[in-house]
């Protein structure tokens, strides 16, 4: 299915400034693209997301561009639901609707403990073209074969992952372990990790609404990548980044994030440079609620 | 087609997901506890007054939403009045463990997305709340 840019774009921005009309809220989100902590939305709360993942090409590839929307909604304190959908455009070539995701997190402890596990399901509906790599797993995206060979590869996937995230002295440190099984193809489960570390640039607020103060800003580094499959488990044939964050509450509802992320191996693109800018909007399930109930 | 049925799908989700998320009527949780040790704790801004100013700023962005701009807690929300005597005899530690930790049950969000001491200068503003009966 081949879409227009300017169609995507048009759809993309339709949906933020429909969904905008509401209040928004101050947003401290984490710095993290691939690795999820345990903080969850707030309930009632939703995150409207548009990020990209763009790929410095090798020789014999091509530059691309795959940007996402993501609407993250907080269902209760301990379970946080998303929906996904995303495109890619690649450079001398064409731009397609690579898929959806559905993916929902669930906190397994109410209180804070030194590791606070959640759970993670995700089903996928995406075609091999996709490149946003929200994670990596297995040998990582198809970054050389055409558009027009990836796009008919159907992956109806289904993806887990153990979440275990602690907060230590204004440090959040968090691991991810990732199991995919792809039901078009047998390819057997594929592995995956990720691992990130941040930190606020201050950990005391100053009483003035200042854009700029350290307090604004949070940095951190991640570390992510394949680790092959039930087929051929482990690391050295999989692309494996590294990658420091960075996210700035730029107004009281909006965060922008930026991570480049650079390849430990020749397996992929040599630099992923990923951008993100999140709205949140406070209140959306109750607005959204009062839509149906009874007039007076 | 079927981008009308994602659509569908994803609006039905979030009806759904509300639902479920519904706070039943506010009442104090007798089961919402903090453990002594963490309910001992003292407020290391408290020589520190002047740091109560940041925390109003935080409690604009992270409580207002619930417990209202004078801390008398949105009915509708059925947060608490953070003004009332019942809820202010709580100790510092207290207010720090359940900015902390949440309440699940009753739909308040753990703030441990918030460095230490920014949740210290919440429990410092949320001490400058003074009940005011004309207000109410």
């Amino acid at each position: 299915m081949q879409l227009s840019c300017k169609y995507v774009a048009r759809a993309l921005w339709s949906s933020v400034f429909a969904i905008s009309a509401v209040s928004a809220s101050f947003a401290q989100e984490s710095p993290f693209f691939v690795t999820y902590t345990h903080h969850m939305e707030e309930p009632g709360n939703l995150d409207v997301e548009i990020s990209s993942t763009s790929g410095v090409p090798r020789s014999g590839q091509k530059s691309y561009f795959a940007p996402y929307l993501e609407l993250e909604y907080g269902a209760t304190a301990q379970w946080t639901t998303e929906l996904y959908l995303e495109g890619q455009s690649t450079w001398a070539d064409s731009t397609v609707f690579t898929g959806w995701r559905w993916e929902n997190r669930y906190k397994v402890l109410r209180r804070e403990h030194w590791i606070n596990p959640v759970l993670y399901l995700e089903y996928e509906q995406l075609n091999e073209a996709s490149r946003i790599q929200k994670e990596i797993e297995g040998e990582g995206p198809d970054v050389s074969s055409p558009n027009a060979l990836l796009t008919p590869l159907h992956a109806h996937e289904l993806e887990a992952k153990l979440i275990l995230s602690s907060d230590y002295h204004d440090w959040n440190i968090s691991e991810n372990f990732i199991a995919t099984k792809n039901f078009s193809e047998s390819e057997g489960v594929e592995f995956g990790y990720a691992i990130g570390v941040s930190r606020p640039l201050a950990t005391l607020a100053s009483g003035e609404n200042c854009r700029f103060c350290r307090e604004n800003f949070i940095v951190g580094a991640e570390l992510y990548g394949g680790l092959g499959s039930t087929l051929g488990f482990g690391s050295h044939d999989a692309a494996q980044y590294f990658a420091p964050v960075l996210s700035w509450s730029a107004s009281d509802n909006g965060t922008l994030r930026f991570s480049p992320g650079f390849a430990l191996n020749k397996q992929d693109s040599p630099v992923l440079i990923r951008f993100g800018y999140t709205y949140e909007i406070q209140n959306f399930g109750s607005n959204l609620s009062k839509l149906f109930r009874k007039k007076p | 087609m079927t981008r009308l049925i994602i659509a569908v799908a994803g609006f039905a989700l979030l009806a759904a997901a509300q639902l479920l998320g519904e706070n039943p009527g506010y009442q104090q949780d007798p089961n919402w506890r903090a453990p002594s040790e963490a309910a001992a704790r003292p407020n290391p801004l408290a020589s520190k007054p002047q740091a109560a100013a940041g925390g109003r700023k935080l409690f604009i962005r992270n409580c207002v939403e619930c417990h209202g701009s004078d801390g008398a807690g949105i009915e509708e929300k059925h947060a608490a009045d953070l003004q009332l005597p019942m809820v202010q005899s709580q100790s510092d530690g207290t207010f720090f463990w359940k900015i902390t930790n949440g309440n699940s049950r009753r739909g308040m969000p753990s703030f441990s997305k918030l460095p230490e001491l920014q949740r210290w200068q919440i429990v410092l503003y949320i001490r400058t709340l003074i009940h005011n009966p004309e207000t109410k």
